[in-house]
């Protein structure tokens, strides 16, 4: 049985990436070869009856190109658990430096749709530590009900990638079988100054690029407003400055501002209760015009998200319909 | 109410269109509607007249110009008791202003209406980006000097830049031509087809100019006395020269160039509608009937559909409702918003396929024969100020159906057809008869 920490409210976000910085440079000190510890803090961080801040409800709406609506955009409700994710990972007991983490893979479950004036009841907790061929994965489970509510309401599922890290007690980085996402390139995998296409695998076929539907201009601004909409002030998305400290020569977009851009631009066809994925497999270095398209496949919409004359995708993802009897 | 009657077209009036930055620079929409409707007044003697209604519209339009129809009545000879509407339905507006006016005179709610419109690409609204707009409108709520300083204090440099309307589709942000230079790749049409379809839209409208034929169709203004776009001299060699500008970043090679798309233009145009009653009233000659029409839209936010290819789908269930196909029609008008939009529209009418999987038609829609397309010269000539192109397709083909039908001395009907695409992937389509 995991241990609850229930939070009176959602944590501020500057302080706690103060502390992750702490942790940062603590585990660093603490462990010269690399090899992380192999378990995860049996913790759930809770925070009960949130209101929805509305001014900042609608700058994400605006930011989106969304229209105004009572109903909350499911990426509007990641912004809601994320600084959950953090509290956990600033943790003196949390395996992996925090501010090495790349955020690689979401998946949000919308199971019924929340509204403005609901309060909400959020849970955060990290499982699935494992191997994988760059280093180590985990997921963040984020879990967001109506304040009282059984039902589950919004589920998220947060991919981070600890980049050549591996687990005490492994041989090293493998290859993890059946996992898609091993088959994709994925943020540190290169140097991330060099944004040249990684030599295709041997596996893997020349990526085509689909036939634009949308095209986006992210300016060099677009972290700093998603910032101040997100709560979410990683200084990897602000400036040149911030983050070159962290390997990049300009600033990049935050993954799930990204997304979110994908799924505005699905719209209303995504209908009030589905399943929306995101794989971030590269950096998307600011500013940037990158190419959208989004298709119909099968039940639901698939969209990609790409700058012409690159070899390969950002972001690649879908929005599929949940069905009443999955 | 009384049974549907015959709604006429018995006139046009246009003032010449303009490069943007030309002549009119400094002409607002009113200035240019107030304009043409001047001209359509003295053209048909309706000094003094109480209309049944004025309807027209602008695209890009300014927030003051909430009236602009009826501020043009009111700078207008009309009677001032004329009531006047405001219609937008972006590149659509002249035609669907032209339509709703037929459709009340056919019912008996109206007997005489001017239809119209007008758009200046120079006199563009520009206005303050949202954060700016957002602090002064907070502070001027305020109710104290400390709040609404505070709201003034939210203030940044970079919040003070103008913003100018783009033509990107708001749904995409990619431009008309982006949306079409895609289409066109779709289709693979060439740049050499695009290229003959722009000499010959030149060559067709010089030589109405000079012909005469549109002397009782447009009045002059600001010194500007034939459409300033055309280029009387142009050819292959000369359009071909051109580089391409939209369609860069695809994989097919670019062929969209300035050459053979429409450049922004300034203009303004007009339609008198009326009742066969009230022509005669006013001792005027009907020259087409308005039959009938038919709106569509496709879903190009998810890669359906070509953003301008909403006429495709509507003239196919326009003729279907009147059991005609395109070979009934002596005349054939589809706006140039590009070269390409018209090649591609020419060719998915002659696609069996899409005319089995989206026509819901046991094969290809159809074949425009060329030498009844746009023979007056379109957009590409002309120039496009996106509201006023319905009105000065509408009358050019009224004039070229009851000329061409006085010249057969025939009973059998002389029909003309228009389609026009619109941003946001709308589409409309008429059909007009000779009277």
């Amino acid at each position: 049985m995991s241990e609850d920490v229930v939070l009176a409210t959602v944590p501020a976000l500057g302080r706690l990436y103060a502390r992750s910085l702490a942790a940062t440079v603590r585990r660093s000190a603490s462990r010269g070869a690399g090899a992380a510890p192999g378990a995860l803090p049996d913790v759930c961080y809770a925070v009960h009856d949130v209101p929805v801040d509305t001014s900042r409800l609608a700058a994400y709406q605006a930011l989106m190109g969304l229209r105004a609506a009572d109903r909350l955009p499911a990426g509007f409700v990641h912004t809601v658990a994320f600084p959950l994710h953090v509290a956990l990972m600033v943790r003196d007991d949390f395996p992996l430096a925090p501010a090495g983490l790349v955020h690689v893979a979401n998946r949000v479950t919308q199971h019924r749709p929340l509204f403005r004036g609901d309060r909400l009841d959020v849970r955060v907790r990290a499982v699935g530590l494992r191997p994988h061929r760059s280093g180590t994965q985990l997921d963040l489970v984020a879990e967001v009900r109506r304040a009282g509510a059984s039902d589950l309401a919004w589920e998220g599922v947060s991919t981070y990638l600890a980049r050549g890290v591996r687990l005490a007690g492994t041989s090293g980085p493998e290859p993890v079988a059946g996992d898609a996402r091993a088959a994709h390139p994925v943020v540190g995998e290169r140097a991330p100054h060099d944004e040249r296409p990684a030599a295709p695998a041997d596996d893997r076929p020349t990526w085509r690029p689909p036939v634009p539907t949308a095209s986006w201009r992210l300016g060099a601004d677009t972290g700093r407003r998603y910032a101040e909409v997100s709560g979410d002030r990683n200084p990897v998305h602000l400036s040149r400055l911030t983050a070159r400290l962290f390997g990049f020569r300009r600033p990049i977009a935050h993954g799930m501002y990204t997304a979110g851009r994908a799924l505005a631009d699905v719209g209303p066809a995504a209908g009030h209760t589905f399943v929306w994925t995101a794989e971030f497999t590269k950096p998307l270095l600011l500013p940037a015009t990158v190419a959208v398209n989004v298709t119909a496949q099968d039940d639901g919409y698939a969209y990609t998200v790409w700058r012409p004359g690159a070899g390969h995708p950002y972001l690649t993802g879908e929005v599929r319909p949940l069905t009443a009897d999955r | 109410m009384s049974s549907p009657r015959p709604a006429y077209v018995l006139g046009g009036n246009r003032i010449p269109f303009a490069r943007a930055g030309g002549p009119y620079a400094h002409a607002s929409n009113l200035d240019m509607l107030t304009a043409a409707l001047d001209g359509l007044v003295a053209r048909f003697g309706l000094q003094g007249e109480v209309l049944g209604q004025v309807s027209a519209g602008a695209v890009l339009k300014h927030s003051r110009d909430f009236n602009l129809a009826r501020q043009a009545v009111l700078g207008s000879p009309l009677s001032p008791r004329t009531p006047a509407t405001d219609v937008q339905e972006a590149c659509a507006t002249g035609v669907e202003t032209v339509v709703a006016l037929a459709n009340k005179i056919a019912l008996g709610q109206l007997e005489s209406g001017v239809a119209g419109g007008a758009d200046s690409a120079s006199d563009a609204p520009i206005v303050v980006g949202d954060r700016l707009r957002r602090a002064l409108l907070d502070a001027n709520r305020a109710r104290t000097a400390p709040r609404r300083l505070a709201a003034l204090a939210r203030i940044r440099p970079k919040d003070l830049s103008p913003v100018a309307p783009r033509t990107d589709e708001p749904s995409t942000g990619l431009s008309m031509g982006e949306h079409q230079a895609i289409t066109t790749a779709r289709w693979g049409i060439s740049r050499q087809a695009q290229d003959e379809l722009a000499l010959a839209s030149h060559r067709n409208l010089a030589a109405a100019w000079d012909a005469g034929f549109f002397d009782d169709l447009v009045t002059s203004y600001q010194g500007l006395t034939r459409d300033g776009n055309l280029r009387p001299d142009t050819s292959l060699d000369k359009l071909a020269a051109l580089p391409p500008v939209f369609g860069k970043r695809l994989d097919a090679p670019p062929t969209m160039t300035a050459g053979n798309s429409t450049p922004l233009t300034d203009g303004a145009s007009t339609v008198l509608l009326g009742s066969a009653e009230w022509a005669a009233a006013h001792d005027l000659t009907p020259l087409a009937a308005v039959i009938d029409a038919e709106v569509a839209a496709v879903d190009f936010v998810h890669g359906e559909e070509g953003l301008l290819m909403a006429p495709v789908y509507a003239v196919p269930r326009l003729l279907a409702r009147h059991g005609l196909t395109l070979d009934d029609f002596a005349r054939i008008e589809i706006h140039e918003a590009f070269a390409a939009t018209v090649l591609c529209t020419l060719e998915a009418w002659q696609s069996d396929e899409l005319g089995r999987t989206r026509l819901e038609l046991p094969g290809a829609f159809g074949t425009v024969p060329r030498d009844r397309l746009n023979v007056h010269g379109s957009s590409l000539a002309a120039g496009h100020p996106f509201a006023a192109t319905g009105g000065r397709i509408v009358a050019t083909l009224a004039k070229e159906l009851h000329r061409l039908k006085a010249s057969r001395a025939s009973d059998e009907p002389v029909r003309g057809l228009v389609s026009v695409c619109a941003a946001g992937g709308l589409g409309i389509a008429a059909i007009l008869e000779a009277a």
